[in-house]
């Protein structure tokens, strides 16, 4: 069966040619033909609807500056450990002034990475135990690159979390599970012993479809149960 | 001008600069959907912040294989709007006012459309500048392909060929990052 011709279907579509008993005889019985038409007088529709989007005026400045707030205000200051020397020990580059924190924090994050440790944390494991999905948890940019973990969802809906390596804080670390596609939504899973694994419940009723993506913080202890936005790990729950 | 891939290394990297260059080209339209959907300025510019605040934390969720930087902030604006409506109707039931309902937008004004809208005068803009300028010719001011060789002085053959590739461009991002049959929840892209 002879297509259409692509100039012809685009004539078309823009109802620039009138549809002659051919056209449509091809079109009734070609479902290709039929979709590319659709698509594009769709396009086409949407097109000439475009004419006052060209040029959008651009958001007022104070837009911006609410933004800039927004973005300081998911970061805690600095833990007491990162002090003048360490800061000045970093290497310097231009960066804004509400990001000196976390650089220091990345700091004492480097600086304490030598007191972890890491176990076999498989030792005492019953093989018997059925993990329905598993995570591997990489380190983000500012943590070191040998922290890590592994986490198993176990078939009785509780998270099994083993860690190596974070950093030391001097507050505590946290469990989350994020929606990867709306990372602001998230369920709070608990806080990480001081030992190598830790079993956490899932609260029952968590979509581990939509929540998939493991996130271990570092909190600090200011009563806000919120997440800090001082992520140190994260992974993927895949089945 | 660095492509959303560089954007999206130097986001995840925690450079504040590439959220500004992701603000500067797009907060715009971004704030354009919010005052679509909340037809309220103020809550818009609400909109638009909470937005770029959300890119920002959630910078790791961006996949630039799977849409571009404005398809994906468009979605989160889109969800920060439903939400915003969703309290402000929650509120309303809380005190009980008994109100119309907001005026039911037209059938072409859903947030679907507008979102194609965007996507689609975004790519335009990408376009280079005689297939663009062929397509704005059709689209705008509903001229033929004859018209607008007179009007562009092109040849005949020319225009049909930057319409035909045009079109052709603006189809396929439309397919990636369009919101209504774009089959970015459904599927795989069609084959063209």
């Amino acid at each position: 069966m002879q297509h259409l011709d692509p100039d012809r279907l685009v004539l078309l579509a823009l109802s620039e040619a009138a549809e002659e008993l051919t056209d449509s005889d091809h079109l009734a019985q070609c479902a290709d033909c039929r979709h590319e038409m659709q698509a594009l007088r769709h396009v086409a529709g949407v097109g000439s609807e475009t004419q006052d989007l060209q040029a959008l005026p651009p958001p007022p400045e104070r837009v911006w500056e609410a933004i800039e707030s927004g973005i300081a205000a998911t970061r805690r200051p600095a833990a007491p450990v990162a002090h003048i020397a360490e800061r000045r020990a970093l290497p310097r580059r231009t960066r804004s002034r509400w990001l000196t924190p976390l650089v220091a924090a990345a700091a004492a994050a480097v600086l304490a990475v030598a007191g972890t440790v890491a176990v076999d944390r498989f030792a005492d494991r019953t093989p018997a135990e059925e993990v329905t999905a598993q995570a591997t948890l990489s380190p983000l940019k500012a943590v070191p690159p040998n922290a890590g973990g592994d986490v198993q969802v176990l078939a009785d809906g509780q998270l099994r979390i083993d860690v190596r390596n974070l950093p030391l804080t001097t507050g505590f670390h946290e469990v989350w599970l994020l929606d990867p596609d709306d990372p602001t939504r998230m369920v709070a899973i608990g806080n990480l012993p001081d030992a190598p694994e830790a079993v956490l419940p899932v609260p029952p009723g968590t979509d581990l479809k939509r929540y998939r993506l493991v996130d271990i913080s570092d909190e600090p202890h200011d009563g806000d149960a919120t997440h800090s936005g001082q992520s140190l790990l994260r992974g993927t729950l895949t089945s | 001008m660095s492509s959303d891939d560089e954007l999206a290394e130097r986001l995840r990297a925690g450079d504040e600069a590439a959220l500004r260059i992701a603000y500067d080209r797009h907060g715009a339209a971004v704030l354009y959907l919010a005052q679509r959907l909340l037809n309220n300025r103020a809550d818009a510019e609400d909109v638009t912040q909470v937005t770029f605040v959300a890119a920002w934390t959630g910078r790791d969720g961006f996949d630039p294989d799977r849409g571009t930087m404005l398809s994906w902030l468009l979605g989160i604006a889109r969800r920060k709007a439903v939400d915003r409506l969703r309290a402000a109707t929650r509120e309303q039931r809380a005190a009980q006012t008994v109100q119309a309902q907001p005026v039911t937008p037209e059938a072409d004004e859903t947030p679907e459309r507008i979102v194609d809208r965007l996507v689609v005068a975004d790519e335009l803009g990408r376009l280079p500048a005689e297939q663009r300028r062929t397509l704005e010719l059709a689209f705008f001011d509903d001229l033929t392909h004859p018209q607008i060789a007179t009007v562009t002085g092109l040849p005949l053959g020319t225009v049909k060929s930057h319409i035909r590739r045009g079109m052709h461009n603006l189809r396929r991002r439309w397919e990636v990052d369009g919101a209504t049959l774009g089959s970015r929840s459904t599927g795989p892209t069609r084959a063209l």
